[in-house]
């Protein structure tokens, strides 16, 4: 035990702790990074209705997308968060006989995502995708996240490299790949190969990211990785994710939704939604009683 | 504590650096404030011991901060092993200071009344064991948070060391204090004041040990609370390690 004299005994005990600052810095990182419920809205779905044919999916959402921050959406298999997620990239234009109605805009420029006059492809030049299973391109691990940069338009190798170089390294795989560009990105363990899609999706630089239950494939450390990752992108992007593991939406997300049987039951801060829910089916869901 | 840093998800790292540090806050203004009261009672400043009142506001406040803290980590980050030790005992912490931050007041309060009222200041044949109680019990309170702070479990055979004597010296001033109000029943008031002081005092080493108990269990996950001192659990462990 130390001594302790009259002399150091009105002093404050953290000026003593050498680790003092650092602790400091990781928390003020921390304040820096809390929910903030005056970040603009990014995308706006309003009276959102999508239907498979005759059978109703999603039912009159409405929810505010904020910039820069996480938002998680949770529900029971069948509850319509992925095909919400879908909706954002109309990923759905592929399935014969779908429909939507209602709208999801894209600001500042209040473009209706779900519109028929808006071309798709136009709609996903601005909103990524990150998929569950890890799906990079049978070619090589430069060439993965160089494609959607030449789609683009991009021809000048020296703008390629270093978008290449900065996506891999906005997605914290960079040290682990810099030495073996050229081999295939089939190579890499699943863990990677999640953390190169990820880099596909950033390298075009989109104003969404959307990921679908991005980690359910990997095991737990990897999945500790890409979780760091994502709280980290927000710093650039607007994050959605659609998550089974609801311990991973407590972690990751600033905002999270809950969804049942197509409709929105509930939307709130995390810290909220997970310590104090306002409404019973949340309760009864994230304490698992139903679901 | 010293291994709640690096994991490969940083915002568990955040979280409970920010618990730490602010129970470490708590913990320097709740040994402030003990001797802050003692002084107050000792050299009869009125200031100091309006000080300590007004600062009361400032311990409760970082007890319902750091609680709901506490809160929102075990819901959002799923702490498990040491870093669920680390909160658990951080949050019984903050209750032993809460505590120890009420008995300051009491102190602070009897001395003003001391300063105000007629009939007589019996604290002058016990300010030997006024000045060293406070000094112990400030000194325990401030090594069982430092080792909270370094993760040190051998500080709590220190601080039971400290707390025993802390109860002689206890002892010693009730029968000091028992003479004077046989001798002069005009201080019979005052003296069961400094009796409730004293007492004080010894409580606040007795939650002073509460937290060095909550530092064995963060360190070895071994509950020691009701092990009487030096006798190990009823399970034969030791009482601290």
């Amino acid at each position: 035990m130390q001594t302790t004299t009259e002399n150091t005994m009105n002093e404050p005990i953290v000026a003593h702790r050498e680790s003092g600052r650092s602790t400091v810095q990781v928390v003020l990182d921390g304040e820096r990074r809390a929910a903030s419920s005056d970040a603009p809205v990014k995308a706006r779905a309003a009276g959102l209705n999508f239907y498979y044919g005759s059978m109703q999916a999603l039912k009159a959402l409405d929810i505010d997308i904020r910039e820069r921050q996480v938002t998680a959406l949770i529900g029971p298999s069948g509850c319509g968060k992925s095909t919400f997620l879908r909706c954002f990239n109309r990923m759905h234009d592929l399935t014969p006989f779908t429909r939507y109605e209602g709208s999801i805009t894209l600001q500042p420029d209040n473009v209706n995502l779900v519109s028929k006059d808006v071309d798709p492809i136009e709609v996903r030049m601005r909103i990524g995708m990150v998929f569950q299973k890890p799906n990079p391109f049978p070619k090589t691990i430069f060439e993965n996240v160089a494609y959607g940069l030449r789609v683009r338009g991009m021809r000048s190798k020296a703008l390629i490299e270093e978008h290449v170089e900065k996506a891999l390294r906005d997605s914290a795989i960079w040290d682990e790949v810099k030495d073996r560009l050229q081999q295939s990105g089939l190579s890499l363990s699943g863990g990677q190969q999640q953390r190169l899609c990820i880099a596909r999706a950033l390298a075009t630089n989109p104003e969404i990211l959307l990921f679908d239950e991005p980690t359910s494939a990997l095991d737990p450390i990897a999945t500790a990785r890409i979780e760091e990752l994502i709280v980290g992108l927000r710093e650039r992007v607007t994050v959605l994710i659609v998550t089974h593991n609801m311990q991973q939406a407590a972690r990751v997300s600033d905002y999270t939704a809950f969804m049942y049987l197509g409709e929105l039951i509930e939307f709130d801060a995390t810290s909220k939604l997970f310590t104090n829910p306002s409404k019973k089916a949340t309760e009864d869901y994230i304490t698992g009683r139903y679901g | 504590m010293a291994t709640s840093e690096g994991h490969i998800f940083s915002g568990l790292d955040t979280a409970l650096a920010g618990l730490r540090l602010q129970v470490l806050e708590m913990g320097g203004l709740v040994v402030d404030q003990v001797t802050t009261a003692v002084r107050a009672l000792l050299e009869y400043d009125r200031e100091a011991a309006e000080l300590v009142l007004a600062r009361e506001r400032q311990v409760n406040a970082y007890d319902t901060a750091i609680e709901t803290a506490s809160f929102e980590l075990m819901a959002r980050q799923s702490p498990l092993a040491s870093d669920l030790r680390g909160v658990v005992a951080i949050a019984r912490t903050v209750t032993d200071l809460e505590r120890a931050g009420d008995e300051a007041k009491k102190i602070a309060r009897f001395a003003i009344a001391t300063m105000t009222q007629s009939g007589g200041d019996s604290t002058a044949p016990v300010q030997r064991h006024l000045r060293h109680m406070a000094q112990l019990s400030a000194r325990m309170m401030r090594a069982a948070i430092e080792a909270l702070d370094r993760g040190d479990a051998s500080v709590a055979h220190d601080v039971a060391r400290l707390d025993l004597e802390l109860d002689r010296e206890f002892e010693s001033a009730l029968r000091q204090l028992m003479t004077v109000a046989m001798e002069n029943s005009r201080l019979l008031r005052s003296t069961i004041g400094t009796v409730l002081a004293l007492k004080s005092l010894e409580r606040i080493g007795d939650h002073a040990k509460n937290v060095a108990e909550h530092v064995v269990f963060l360190v070895s996950g071994d509950d020691v609370r009701h092990a009487r001192s030096g006798e190990g659990d009823p399970d034969g462990r030791p009482a601290a390690h």
